[in-house]
């Protein structure tokens, strides 16, 4: 096994393809972020609707990822390439990340929402300067779960065209290389793993630490 | 000035109303307590006050505008609300918990800072760095101080306080509410105050209102509760021990008789209180010197004395029982 000297050689090749599995994940990323927390915000609002929209996203994130991929690439407009890409990723992370934001909103302390409105808060800036502050513990975990799922199943992709690290694996094991597969299968854990550094990071600065009970 | 005429509240699905046609009126500068077990309403009352709760029929006036009419939002922020769990927001130092309402009101930032400053000083919270502190730092006591510190941040006339000492030890309350107490001697706030405990709602009240059922049994003085009960209901919250919780509301100088020549002696042997105190101390100074009377002073000059038999006469007397003297 010599997974140094493989990259030494492949290193164009290696270089490529991390910087498409990253650009695809970080493209996921901001898509599922603004669109799975306002979801998660809204359905808080509307308790018949949360159940539903809960229920669909667990039904979704339980179809095996390379079925949705070959599903989504038969579909009309979509075929092969990126965008088929980014709507399959997106919808992996939407169970993890509305889950949390809807049940990190809902769980907040009711003494406190009720002090919050006895004091005269409408309900926007309880939502605002309550709800949410108290919830992002539970939203960053939401966030991290995500970013380590869609790292991982967006090697995936690679069936329907994505040049990323999932070429790498995938390659490696038609040819029985097993350094390939090695090299590839790194590189993605240490994506997830720096990712999920980076949030770690953010979570320190955003997160109260008056919600920190370690501290 | 608070009044309600014939409130009524049916949570729906309940098999009788929380609140039955109750109808009282809370004074200026006063506080009224709300008393009775859990369940009885009083609470409810309470949020109805401020509109956490609407009235099902009947109107709550304030200063003699109907609360109905008003935004639901801008009253509150008008009315001091405390609660037992205190509702301290946990990511807010405890600086910004008491900033909430001035904030809410958009008080400019430096008008907030000296307001939060002086409100740690009144309520004791000035020592050390506990303005920067996160509410989960805080011992029971401190939260409830800043709890009770937040509610009087923008200086309502009017607060709500629902069981505002209940959550700590029995030592740590005694404290709070003897604070209070001396606090309500500047500020003379109009209080509405709701506890189960009827040492506390004797102690805090200028003004009583008990409840059973969601229906008013009795109200008035404390001392008119204790001495004249509407029902067996209201005898049995009381307790049996009503005629000493009746000397601790009686001023000795009101049971005391003339002094006379032998009453210097008792001057002497320091078996004596204050005019202004109560008869219980009178009985615990007489207890603890072995006499059966003693002398009651202003400032350092004897103005009468009272005697065991003059006390003894006086439970029978507020108890209805006969006197067997």
């Amino acid at each position: 096994m010599d997974i140094i000297n493989f990259t030494l050689n492949n290193a164009g090749l290696v270089l490529e393809y991390t910087f498409n599995h990253l650009s695809l994940v970080l493209i996921v990323l901001l898509i599922s972020l603004a669109l799975w927390i306002s979801t998660g915000l809204i359905i808080s609002w509307h308790d018949r609707l949360a159940g539903t929209v809960i229920s669909l996203s667990n039904i979704l994130f339980c179809i095996p990822s390379i079925s949705l991929f070959g599903l989504f690439m038969t579909m009309p407009g979509f075929g092969l390439g990126r965008n088929t890409a980014v709507v399959v990723l997106v919808i992996y992370a939407m169970m993890p990340l509305v889950r949390s934001v809807y049940l990190g909103v809902k769980s907040v302390d009711a003494s406190v929402v009720d002090a919050g409105k006895g004091m005269g808060m409408t309900p926007l800036q309880i939502l605002l300067q309550i709800r949410i502050p108290m919830a992002w513990p539970m939203i960053f975990a939401g966030m991290r779960v995500s970013i380590v799922i869609v790292t991982g199943i967006a090697t995936m992709a690679t069936f329907i065209g994505e040049k990323n690290l999932g070429r790498l694996i995938h390659q490696g094991i038609t040819r029985g290389d097993s350094d390939m597969i090695i090299t590839g299968a790194i590189i993605v854990a240490c994506m997830a793993l720096l990712l999920d550094f980076i949030m770690a990071r953010i979570q320190r600065r955003v997160i109260s630490p008056g919600l920190r009970f370690d501290t | 000035m608070i009044e309600l005429i014939n409130v009524t509240k049916i949570f729906p699905g309940a098999p009788s109303p929380s609140v039955d046609n109750v109808s009282f009126r809370v004074n200026q500068g006063n506080i009224c307590v709300l008393l009775g077990p859990s369940g009885c309403g009083k609470t409810t009352i309470l949020r109805m006050m401020n509109r956490l709760e609407e009235p099902s029929s009947g109107k709550i006036l304030i200063n003699s505008e109907n609360t109905l009419k008003s935004d639901p939002s801008a009253l509150r922020r008008s009315i001091g609300y405390v609660i037992q769990q205190t509702g301290l927001l946990p990511h807010r130092t405890v600086a910004r918990n008491i900033a909430l309402v001035p904030g809410l009101l958009g008080w400019p930032q430096e008008k907030i800072n000296s307001r939060v400053d002086e409100l740690l000083k009144l309520m004791g919270l000035d020592s050390g760095d506990i303005a920067d502190k996160y509410p989960h730092q805080l011992s029971g006591g401190q939260m409830q101080r800043v709890g009770v510190a937040r509610a009087m941040a923008a200086d309502p006339p009017i607060m709500l306080m629902d069981e505002p000492f209940g959550a700590v030890d029995p030592i740590i309350r005694i404290r709070l509410q003897d604070e209070f107490l001396k606090l309500q001697q500047q500020v003379r706030k109009t209080i509405c105050f709701v506890t189960h405990d009827i040492n506390e709602a004797i102690k805090m009240a200028d003004y009583l209102i008990i409840f059973n059922q969601g229906r008013l049994v009795q109200m008035g003085s404390p001392v008119e509760v204790l001495t004249s009960p509407a029902d067996d209901f209201v005898l049995s919250l009381i307790g049996d021990d009503r005629g000493v919780k009746i000397l601790d509301l009686t001023r000795a100088e009101t049971l005391m008789e003339p002094a006379d020549n032998i009453s210097d002696d008792l001057l002497g042997s320091g078996c004596t209180v204050q005019s202004y105190q109560p008869v219980k101390l009178a009985l615990e100074v007489m207890m603890k010197k072995n006499q059966d009377r003693v002398g009651v002073c202003r400032g350092n000059h004897l103005a009468g004395t009272l005697s065991w038999s003059d006390i003894k006469r006086h439970i029978n007397k507020v108890s209805g029982e006969e006197s067997e003297l």
